[in-house]
């Protein structure tokens, strides 16, 4: 009987954490990081605060883990125009430059540590694809815009 | 002299095949690494329903969809990047199937041919289906290292089809040990020692 009402308790601390925080994030992208960002990376424990004040901390850590393995598999079977998409506004939300976004993603590839610890190897390696195809052609859009930006101003500047 | 010495190498030789049979015999009649074998066979089962052989999964790495919008949106760089990524992609795809199919096989070969008590017959039959599919694969890896991920849409149809027979085949075998590890010893004494 204890491991049926313990997965009942993992049950109710999910649904608890999707309807007060995950519904008010929109993007797949998103709930990923931020689950990816409640995780201890010295242990793989997941800790919320919140979740904790009402279940233990092995039913939040589970629930948590499932959140993220959902948001994780939604992300995964996203279409890649939707995951340029996703990126694009996640950017926009970022408060940084874009280009300064990409460059930092290209090189620093954070999306590696954000997958579930128990993802296979074919499906992470999928996903850091597409996230790499999606940071080229945002890139490549920032380089068109950079070079339309110059060749405006010195079509501007006669009328000016 | 001879005729004796001659006596001594044949009664010798006899022993060895003797010995040799018997081994062979013993392996036959016992399963190797039952338990093992199983979890190997049940971890590849898992590993081809869950995460390679699911459509959801396959429309993703061979989705004409995303080369479509790639072909249309993107640049020639980009273009070169995506047909690179998802050839990486489906070669991996293609390798990891066959890794799963040879743990089935070694299942099969190790516990279910033994348990489920299959005929000469359905034993030959799955031995070509495991062959075709193995050489299916390689042809797979050939297709997709050469023509790209898009280019043998037909020949994944055919293994992703080919591994599903053989996934239902594994489960089937996999359930009948499921019941058979259930049946108490005292109810069923002759299944028992086979489970061990």
């Amino acid at each position: 009987m204890r491991p049926v009402s313990k997965r009942m308790d993992v049950v109710e601390a999910g649904d608890d954490l999707r309807r007060r925080t995950l519904s008010h994030i929109k993007r797949p992208l998103d709930r990923l990081i931020y689950l990816a960002s409640t995780r201890d990376y010295n242990t793989g424990f997941y800790y919320h605060d919140g979740l904790a004040s009402r279940f233990s901390q092995e039913v939040v850590c589970e629930a948590l883990a499932d959140c993220h393995r959902q948001a994780f598999r939604e992300l995964l079977l996203s279409p890649l125009e939707n995951l340029v998409g996703q990126m694009a506004e996640y950017i926009e939300t970022s408060n940084t430059s874009p280009a300064d976004f990409v460059a930092a993603w290209k090189k620093l590839e954070p999306y590696r540590v954000a997958v579930p610890v128990d993802t296979d190897l074919l499906t992470a390696e999928f996903l850091f694809s597409n996230f790499k195809i999606a940071l080229a052609i945002l890139e490549a859009r920032l380089n068109t815009r950079r070079q339309a930006a110059p060749d405006a101003s010195l079509h501007q500047s006669p009328a000016q | 002299m001879i005729s004796p010495m001659i006596q001594l190498i044949l009664t010798f030789l006899v022993v060895v095949g003797v010995f040799v049979a018997l081994y062979f015999l013993s392996r036959r009649s016992q399963p190797a690494g039952g338990s093992e074998s199983l979890l190997e066979g049940r971890a590849a089962l898992d590993a081809l329903q869950r995460e390679l052989l699911p459509p959801e999964m396959l429309d993703r790495i061979f989705s004409k969809a995303d080369h479509e919008y790639v072909s249309q949106d993107a640049s020639a760089a980009v273009r070169e990047l995506f047909l690179k990524e998802r050839r990486k992609i489906a070669l991996s795809w293609a390798h990891e199937l066959r890794e799963q199919i040879l743990s089935l096989r070694r299942f099969h070969l190790g516990s279910a041919r033994f348990y489920a008590r299959l005929s000469v017959r359905t034993e030959i039959k799955l031995a070509l289906q495991f062959l075709s599919l193995l050489f299916l694969c390689q042809i797979l890896r050939g297709l997709f290292f050469v023509r790209g991920a898009y280019g043998a849409p037909r020949v994944v149809g055919y293994a992703v089809a080919a591994s599903a027979r053989i996934c239902s085949i594994s489960e089937n075998a996999m359930s009948f040990l499921k019941a058979g590890e259930l049946d108490s010893p005292s109810e069923n004494p002759e299944r028992t020692p086979m489970l061990l």
